[in-house]
């Protein structure tokens, strides 16, 4: 068991790692510049290794950049959502009343589906990265700060919470040296499963053409390669489909793994979250 | 009383979902006329002032935002959810008759995936930490990493392109007439296979994992070490103790996951044609059809809402610890 743990932790970091020296040095390893026009849909070759698109664009090229783009994406939300989702979980579950009104909103916004919702606002708006990264930023804080409050709940009535309380630790004080410390690695997990959300939400709205049409993500490259009338004719989906699609699959299995692995190690008992939440 | 205020909850909820719909056109930048007078358009309209505002009398947009307010929640009361652009028809409608084939693709796979990842989570559980167990445990977060259009597209690529036993889209072969019913049903069902496969094998994963974490719970427990001590066969305690204690949390999951499926059509439907709700959604983004796509939005979401509305009631039922929360 703790072997297959260790494993398979090992494997989604090696694979992680990559994609992030990819992201990193994007410039230095993509062999063009992914706007550059060269001839439309050439098969792969000695020059272009994964040939290039409709445009003429250099689809390694594009799928080096899009390393970027989409890693960039989920990031930046996973990031944000974890401070803002822990610092309102905190509060919620160490101050009552402040509590209770924040946990009626995540109830409310739980609720609504948040695939329909983000669709729906995502057409009312330019596609654009940013808009993108604002939508998926009103959902993601949510399932943290519930899980986090309720983790809270129950660190907070501790003895050692009542002793410091006594010898006159502020809130504040022990919130940030008793509490938070706790549930860091709640956050750790909750971090990878947002991320792992947005990489297949942010995909699939790529593939309904609601992404960003310049700053190409993998689900962007795939979209465009969907949308070729002749996809299926030759072997084209080969070079064009298939890589951008086995990135997004290989980040969320890296994802996956670590996150397991972090589970099984932070939670032995098993009652895991992981993988609850769905697209 | 639980019952009660629960109902008051979803009451809210879908009250929410109904602002939201009516506020989104109105705070995002420009106005109903921006669209269609805009000189990037495709085909700009070009209009006098008078004219404007007769066109926004007429779909009462000239009046003050509570009025307008009032009169789209009648509307939705009503039944009446606007006119679709593209289609040229009432959005309910539109949106009816595509159902029945998203019900029917939802309705069987979600029948099979619930058994089958019942099935697979009871069998990974009682191996715990063996090979079979790991096996399992590694194929299923595998598969669960592919997003749900790319299988659809590996399917399409490997059944109907390379192999050519499956059509390629839609959910009848167009103009065949039948001579029998049983032909048709044979080609709505050959139709039928890979779609149902893909949502299948993208959501399997769900109700594997918490199967296979509610048994580890239940295994746990002293009535199975009970069960033992008795000198109970093992397999008298895996189907009568373990698996049905076991599937509380499943009723509850499944009503919730009908939600989660409904999005799931959507890129399913997209990627082979099928001529569903998720389908409809997708050709309502494309074509900018804003009526439908509000509509669509509402239905699934009153639907998903509707759906954990029922499994809340059902949890109650089954659990009455719940009530005492």
């Amino acid at each position: 068991m703790i072997e297959v743990r260790k494993i398979l932790g090992s494997i989604g970091l090696g694979i992680l790692t990559i994609f992030v020296i990819v992201a990193i040095f994007a410039p230095h390893i993509a062999p063009y510049n992914p706007h550059q026009i060269y001839r439309p849909m050439e098969h792969p070759s000695s020059s272009h290794l994964l040939g290039t698109n409709d445009l003429g664009n250099d689809i390694l090229s594009e799928i080096v950049y899009g390393t970027r783009v989409s890693l960039f994406i989920a990031f930046i939300v996973s990031a944000i959502s974890m401070l803002v989702g822990t610092s309102l979980g905190l509060i919620a579950g160490y101050f009552d009343k402040v509590g209770f009104l924040i946990m009626r909103v995540v109830d409310v916004v739980l609720t609504i589906p948040r695939l329909p919702l983000i669709i729906v606002i995502a057409s009312f708006m330019r596609p654009s990265t940013w808009n993108l990264i604002a939508l998926f930023l009103i959902f993601g804080w949510l399932m943290t700060a519930r899980i986090i409050r309720s983790e809270v709940l129950t660190l907070r009535r501790r003895y050692y919470i009542d002793a410091t309380k006594m010898i006159g630790g502020s809130d504040f004080y022990i919130l940030w040296r008793h509490i938070l410390p706790n549930v860091v690695p709640l956050v750790v997990v909750q971090f990878i499963m947002e991320a792992i959300h947005v990489i297949l939400a942010e995909s699939g709205l790529c593939f309904l053409g609601l992404g960003d049409p310049v700053a190409r993500s993998w689900g962007m490259v795939f979209h465009y390669a969907f949308e070729c009338p002749t996809i299926y004719v030759s072997d084209v989906w080969m070079w064009w489909m298939l890589p951008p699609g086995l990135c997004i699959v290989f980040t969320v299995l890296g994802l996956t793994f670590v996150g397991y692995a972090l589970e099984e190690t932070f939670n032995p008992k098993l009652k895991s979250s992981f993988r609850r939440m769905e697209l | 009383m639980h019952q009660i205020s629960k109902l008051a909850y979803y009451f809210v909820i879908v009250l929410i979902i109904l602002s939201i719909n009516f506020f989104l056109p109105r705070v995002m930048p420009g106005d109903a006329l921006s669209y269609l007078t805009d000189p990037g358009a495709d085909m700009p309209v070009r209009m006098t002032e008078e004219k404007g505002e007769i066109l926004l009398a007429y779909y009462g947009l000239d009046k003050p935002l509570s009025e307008q307010y009032i009169n789209y929640m009648v509307g939705i009361i009503r039944g009446d959810l606007g006119l679709s652009i593209y289609y040229n028809d009432p959005v309910l409608e539109v949106i009816l008759s595509r159902m029945k084939w998203t019900l029917l693709l939802v309705g069987t796979s979600t029948a099979i995936y619930i058994t089958l990842g019942i099935l697979l989570g009871a069998t990974s559980a009682w191996a715990r930490g063996r090979k079979k167990d790991m096996a399992l445990l590694i194929s299923i977060l595998s598969i669960s990493s592919f997003p749900s259009f790319f299988i659809g597209i590996l399917m399409v690529i490997f059944f109907v392109v390379k192999l050519g036993i499956f059509p390629l889209s839609g959910a009848q072969t167009a103009f065949a007439t039948y001579s029998n019913p049983l032909e048709e049903i044979f080609d709505i069902l050959h139709h039928l296979v890979l779609p149902a496969a893909t949502l299948i094998i993208s959501h399997i994963g769900g109700t594997y994992f918490l199967m296979r974490n509610s048994m580890l719970g239940v295994l746990g427990e002293d009535y199975i070490m009970t069960a033992r001590a008795k000198g109970l066969s093992e397999r008298y305690i895996l189907h009568k103790h373990a698996i049905k204690n076991a599937l509380l949390p499943i009723v509850t999951m499944t009503a919730m996951t009908a939600g989660f499926m409904v999005t799931g059509t959507i890129f399913v439907e997209m990627v082979y044609a099928y001529p569903g709700i998720g389908n409809l959604l997708y050709n309502a983004v494309s074509y900018n059809d804003y009526p439908l796509l509000q509509g669509i939005f509402l239905f699934i979401t009153i639907t998903i809402v509707g759906a954990n509305f029922i499994a809340d009631m059902i949890y109650i039922r089954l659990d009455p610890r719940v009530n005492h929360e």
